[in-house]
């Protein structure tokens, strides 16, 4: 099966600035994939090529077969964009948003009439279709957004930081819309958010200053970093002391205390027993695993926070 | 080139004209009547007769014409501008299988129906408020010269508004040479009035074929195939540009 989206040595620059190196990349047909990366990682530029809005440097790249350079039209009659900033039509209503859209594609209107009635009702946005775009809120917005991306029921789906600049209330609206359109078609998104790209992704890749540090599942993605084990350790006083005794251990890798809470790392998982019995007759309260967050493998990654 | 996208691209400016037909209208007709009013009826009896013809006769012709190559521009300019760099609905265009090509051409059109829409309408309020008359004929020869001078400042507002990133830059290049351009080539006054000297430069001006060519055309009848050749060779050329400049423009 050909790869919904692939890569080879993709590069582009812009003057001197090496806005994507050599990426490899590739995106199973029918899977969301979630490109993660912070503010200049180069996801934009990556979609823009993607998307035949931009020409690469060097290096090559395919949707579903067809190479960016020379079939550009083919892949435009396959693909539906969702572009970082809204790019609505305010002086056309939703409903007129989506069916000027409809006619770039050249769908008649038999068919595109009865599409877009059922993208309004999908996107929760029938009852306001004939308003124009500028009275919306901004999840609505961008809701009509995705929805005139799917006029044509693309077979890739792009969407450029889907849920920037919205209020945790609409972005979780947005990823259920985003679950309820996921099925047959490939979804490729980025985001500077761990969480949108935990709960959304099949797959995610991690991206910083124009290269690609890391790809995986989210629990491929954890498991990367931890050779070691985090648990959580609540003591009812005299946490200082005990740390004390864990940190001479030889089987716990870190050790961090903040306040009553005492994080250990450890060697593997059968050191566990050893804890325990060290801490017979401590006050402890409460030990726990403690899962790594996606945010965590970024930082040990990029060596840093993720940059908004 | 398929034309299926340009007309859809058209149809949506054509849309929001109508949606706002009447205040535009207003808008549009204001200017050049206010100029109608204050020089052909108000200086009417201080100028008298120019070339042969009432003062108010006399500009008639210039102030549509005016109309439609400032509307034809204007719209294209802020149209190309606005849909570029405000709404990024360009883009949107980009991602469909239309054309870079057939973008282009719509707007080229837009703005073109933008300026000969406004100027038969101020036409229309001129001949409603003056007793002048034009033989059928008169007016198609006015028409061959209007056409092409709208299409002419269309492309080059397509131009300006593909090259052109910041507002500011849009209103000086009107300033600078649009107005001038239209003020200079004889729409109040003959290219007689000019030193001898100056009118050969004075006649190179493509609006000076424009102005000239078609106030005689609507006032004596007078039809020259030479400024109207130069005003669609005019046209012709900076569609050619305007459709190379977008291209490369959307190319980088
Ligand atoms: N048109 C451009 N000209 C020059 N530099 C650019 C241009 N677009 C983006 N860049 C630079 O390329 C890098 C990647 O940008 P971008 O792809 O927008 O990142 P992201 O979408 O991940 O935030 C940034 O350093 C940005 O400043
Ligand atoms: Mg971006």
């Amino acid at each position: 099966m050909t790869a919904a989206i692939l890569t080879n040595n993709l590069t582009k620059q812009y003057g001197t600035l090496t806005a994507l190196g050599n990426l490899d990349l590739q995106v199973r047909q029918g899977s969301i994939f979630g490109l993660l990366g912070p503010n200049g990682a180069g996801k934009t530029t990556l979609i823009r090529i993607l998307t035949t809005l931009m020409r690469q440097s060097s290096g090559e790249a395919f949707i579903e077969g067809n190479d960016t350079r020379s079939r550009g039209r083919d892949i435009r009659c396959l693909i539906g964009v969702v572009p970082q900033e809204n790019s609505l039509d305010r002086y056309l209503t939703a409903r007129e948003n989506l069916e000027l859209h409809a006619r770039l594609h050249k769908m008649d209107a038999a068919r595109y009439r009865q599409r877009i009635d059922e993208l309004m009702e999908l996107m929760g946005l029938a009852g306001r279709q004939h308003d124009f775009p500028d009275t919306f809120s901004g999840g609505m917005q961008r809701r009509l957004v995705v929805a005139r991306a799917l006029v044509h029921q693309p077979r890739v789906l792009f969407l450029d930081e889907p849920t920037t600049g919205l209020d945790p209330q609409s972005r979780r609206s947005v990823w259920e819309y985003i679950r309820s359109i996921a099925g047959s078609m490939t979804i490729f998104l980025t985001t500077h958010y761990l969480e949108e790209a935990e709960l959304l992704c099949d797959r995610i890749a991690i991206m910083d200053h124009g290269r690609l540090i890391a790809q995986g599942t989210t629990q491929e993605l954890k498991a990367r970093l931890s050779g070691d084990t985090l648990y959580e350790i609540e003591f009812d006083g005299e946490t200082e002391r005990y740390a004390a005794l864990l940190k001479n251990m030889a089987c716990i890798r870190s050790i961090t205390v903040k306040g009553a809470v005492v994080n250990v790392g450890l060697e593997h998982w059968e050191c566990l027993s050893e804890v325990v019995s060290a801490l017979n007759g401590a006050p402890v309260r409460r030990i726990s695993l403690r899962e790594r967050t996606l945010e965590e493998v970024f930082i040990s990654l990029t060596g840093a926070g993720v940059r908004q | 080139m398929k034309l299926q996208g340009a007309l859809a691209i058209w149809r949506r400016d054509m849309l929001v004209l109508r949606r706002s037909v009447l205040s535009e209208m207003v808008a549009v007709v204001a200017y050049p009547l206010t100029i109608y009013l204050a020089f052909g009826i108000g200086m009417k009896s201080y100028i008298g007769l120019v070339e042969g013809v009432p003062y108010s006769l006399f500009i008639a012709p210039g102030l549509i014409t005016m109309t439609a190559v400032n509307a034809a521009y204007s719209e294209s300019v802020w149209s190309l501008w606005f849909h570029r760099r405000v709404q990024f609905t360009i883009e949107s265009y980009r991602v469909t299988p239309v054309s870079v090509s057939e973008i282009v051409v719509a707007k080229i059109f837009s703005g073109f129906t933008h300026g000969l829409v406004k100027a038969l309408t101020v036409a229309l309020v001129i001949f409603a408020i003056t007793p002048f008359r034009f033989a059928p004929e008169h007016l198609l020869g006015y028409l061959a010269f209007l056409i092409p001078g709208s299409a002419f400042f269309s492309c080059a507002g397509v131009i300006c508004g593909t090259i052109m990133d910041k507002p500011e830059t849009i209103g000086k290049v009107e300033a600078v040479f649009i107005m001038p351009l239209i003020f200079m080539s004889g729409l109040f006054f003959p290219l007689s009035s000019y030193p001898e000297k100056v009118i050969p430069w004075i006649r190179a001006l493509p609006t000076t074929a424009l102005f000239e060519g078609a106030r005689q055309a609507l006032v004596k009848g007078s039809f020259s195939a030479m400024f109207v050749l130069q005003i669609a060779g005019m046209a012709l050329i900076t569609f050619v540009a305007a459709v190379w400049i977008f291209r490369l423009k959307m190319s980088d």
